[in-house]
């Protein structure tokens, strides 16, 4: 199982580091490059923009990221834990959009965001993102395994909604919170269609979409494409390395602490 | 993945375009009368970085040309285009020249969103090459969609090496199908089975090399399902069944002769003109023992073009610049920088095209060029990509042996004339 999914990638890492004299497409595949080159790393920097492109990749991703955190946050424990009319039918109507394949909405919401005067910017990629209802339903899931009787000891002590939400609720749903900043951040740094969709000034491209420069017609290097996947691979190593404690203890350890 | 796109694209079209299209065909289509000045907008297909310069150059000399012009341009990835150009135009911010390979041009036609420019530029018949220019010409609908742009075809490419190896005289390579399969049985009995020859499953663009019409001539039902077809088949079904080919050629995961050609284990394949220059990035010893040779039967032709949004504010400067473009001198002029092919008729005697420079690359961009003179779109622009994977399948069914030549062709037929009238 693991040799199945991290052999691509070691094979993206080999390709990225191997000279212009040497095959790529082989019957036989070698992992070591025989003349191991960092040159195409320096040319992919030379060739586009990489650095800016990273830069529009991480206000998407950091708007998408606090987004998510605040809104599915906000949102999941209200659904969870508030009592108000029509909670049933806001939960289904979440579940519903979850059933729309994104290709069926693209064209409408890329219609709405250019109404909105969004078309070609930064907000208009992250703001479809920015509160995704799986994380929505996720969040909820985390709120309702809290004990009720927690809470109602907080209400009887005169809590507010807002005092339940921080004293009672984040601290026993950071594993899931880590787990939806993760999901949120890989989403949004990885997505392609929509950013293209929307942003037309090469300026503003995020890096998935700059990237496709190395993949032109007639002047396709795999070497410098499996660099640029390098490239934009690092900072996901980085959001997970970051926030692994969080995301392996919020799952072992149970909701309660005493 | 591109093409996956494509035809997911098209699919999207059609439920988005139901609210959105249907205005700009009450509007009278912009003329090409009017001087020329004022913006005007481009958009290129992938051409980012490597042909930055050359693009920026084309454009300078619009400008110089055409004094009060300015040309904004952009280039738009590879990777979704046809997603791109279609939400472009479903939302009004499709660019006054727009860079569409005939196919893409589908949908916007249908919507009445691309301009006829047959209509508006008259001597447009007279400059380009027929058979390019019919690309943009569709069953149904009056006038032609597009300035033809560069062009390409398919040369065969032969791994000399393996075909020595292995007892086969690169002095004489196959030029029929027939010639090719007995080539591929020796090649296997002296490899043992290991290296191939044929790794191409049949596809329709074989049946139209077979002269079997692929659909009938008012483009309103396909007509595939001939003797002839059967019996190019059944080919392919002796020579699978003999293992001339490699097995997983038939299922859906099949990377492409063009992969195996580069691995070595295949040693033919199809491609561009400039196919021997991307094999020189991407396996710089496999590159040198590559020779060329025309294409079997009928060379596909591959067109690129520049067609122009009706919506468009400026139509003067934006035929002024597709013209400009597709020029005799700035195509020969992209021509040098890598190897396609002019579409425009002036271009026929630049002995640039018809003189090698010795080198393989060089032999395959006079062959290309030769051939290009009988090249024709094997396949109808109407086959979606839905209908080609049922085509595939069921082709793959009668090569596989599962089902009878005869059963396959009529399902496929049956399937297809379904998916068209939907």
């Amino acid at each position: 199982m693991l040799v199945i999914t991290v052999s691509p990638f070691l094979w993206q890492l080999s390709t990225s580091l191997k000279s212009l004299q040497e095959d790529i497409y082989t019957g036989t595949p070698s992992f070591w490059p025989e003349r191991p080159t960092l040159s195409n790393y320096a040319e992919v920097a030379e060739t586009i923009p990489v650095w800016s492109y990273a830069v529009n990749s991480l206000i998407v991703a950091a708007i998408v990221v606090a987004g998510n955190a605040a809104g599915a946050t906000l949102a999941g424990f209200a659904l969870a834990k508030l009592r108000f009319r029509g909670v049933k039918l806001l939960l289904g109507l979440f579940l519903a959009t979850l059933v729309l394949p994104a290709e069926v909405t693209i064209i409408s919401q890329y219609v709405t965001v250019r109404s909105l005067g969004l078309a070609d910017t930064l907000l208009g990629v992250a703001l479809p993102g920015a509160i995704g209802m799986l994380n929505v339903l996720l969040m909820r899931t985390a709120f309702q395994a809290i004990p009720p009787e927690m809470d109602e000891a907080a209400i009887i002590d005169g809590a507010t909604a807002w005092q339940r939400l921080r004293h009672v609720g984040l601290p026993n749903v950071r594993g899931m919170l880590s787990v939806v900043t993760i999901f949120a951040f890989i989403g949004a740094w990885d997505d392609f269609l929509w950013p293209l969709i929307v942003l037309t000034d090469p300026d503003n491209y995020t890096l998935t979409v700059g990237l496709q420069y190395l993949n032109g017609t007639f002047s396709a290097n795999p070497r410098l494409i499996a660099a640029g996947t390098m490239i934009s691979f690092l900072p996901i190593v980085i959001v997970f390395a970051v926030l692994q404690r969080f995301f392996f203890k919020g799952v072992e350890e149970g909701a309660i602490k005493g | 993945m591109r093409r996956y796109w494509a035809g997911l694209a098209l699919l999207v079209v059609t439920i988005a375009g139901c609210g959105l299209g249907g205005a700009a065909e009450e509007e009278p289509a912009p003329s090409a009368g009017g001087a020329v000045k004022g913006k005007v907008s481009l958009q290129t297909w992938a051409l980012k970085p490597k042909f930055t310069d050359y693009v920026q150059g084309v454009i300078d000399g619009f400008e110089k040309r055409y004094p009060g012009t300015e040309v904004e341009w952009l280039d738009q990835p590879a990777e979704g285009y046809s997603d791109k150009v279609l939400t472009q135009a479903a939302g009004g911010t499709l660019p006054d020249v727009v860079n569409l390979p005939p196919d893409f041009a589908v949908p916007l036609i249908r919507q009445g969103i691309l301009l006829d420019v047959a209509q508006a530029d008259q001597k447009l018949a007279a400059e380009y090459v027929p058979g390019a220019l019919d690309a943009y010409r569709y069953p149904g609908v009056q006038g032609a969609y597009g300035y033809p742009w560069y062009l390409n075809t398919d040369v065969n490419y032969w791994n000399t090496e393996l075909l020595k190896k292995n007892g086969l005289d690169p002095e004489k390579l196959p030029a029929s199908l027939d010639e090719l399969i007995a080539q591929a049985r020796t090649l296997k009995e002296k490899s043992g089975g290991k290296v191939f020859l044929m790794s191409r499953r049949p596809e329709l663009g074989d049946l139209t090399n077979a002269g079997v019409p692929i659909m009938s001539p008012d483009g309103a039902r396909f007509t595939f399902n001939t003797p002839e077809a059967v019996a190019l088949l059944d080919k392919y079904r002796d020579a699978f069944k003999e293992g001339l080919l490699p097995r997983d050629v038939l299922t859906d995961t099949y990377a492409g002769n063009a992969k195996l050609f580069n691995e070595g284990t295949v040693a033919w394949t199809t491609g561009g003109g400039n196919y021997i220059t991307s094999l020189a990035t991407d396996n710089p010893t496999l590159a040198p023992k590559v020779v060329p040779s025309k294409a079997m039967g009928t060379p596909p032709l591959y067109v690129q073009g520049l067609s122009i949004s009706k919506a468009t504010k400026n139509a003067p400067a934006a035929l002024a610049l597709a013209r400009w473009v597709t020029s005799a001198e700035n195509q020969a002029a992209f021509a040098r920088l890598v190897n396609i092919f002019p579409s425009t008729v002036a271009s026929a005697n630049d002995p640039f095209f018809s003189k090698s420079d010795g080198s393989n690359s060089g032999d395959a961009k006079v062959i290309a060029f030769e051939s290009l003179a009988e090249a024709k779109v094997l396949e109808p622009v109407q086959v979606t990509e839905a209908m080609k994977k049922l085509v595939r399948q069921q082709f793959s069914l009668a090569v596989s042996g599962e089902a009878t030549s005869r059963e396959a062709l009529d399902a496929a037929v049956a399937k297809c004339d379904e998916l068209l009238k939907s």
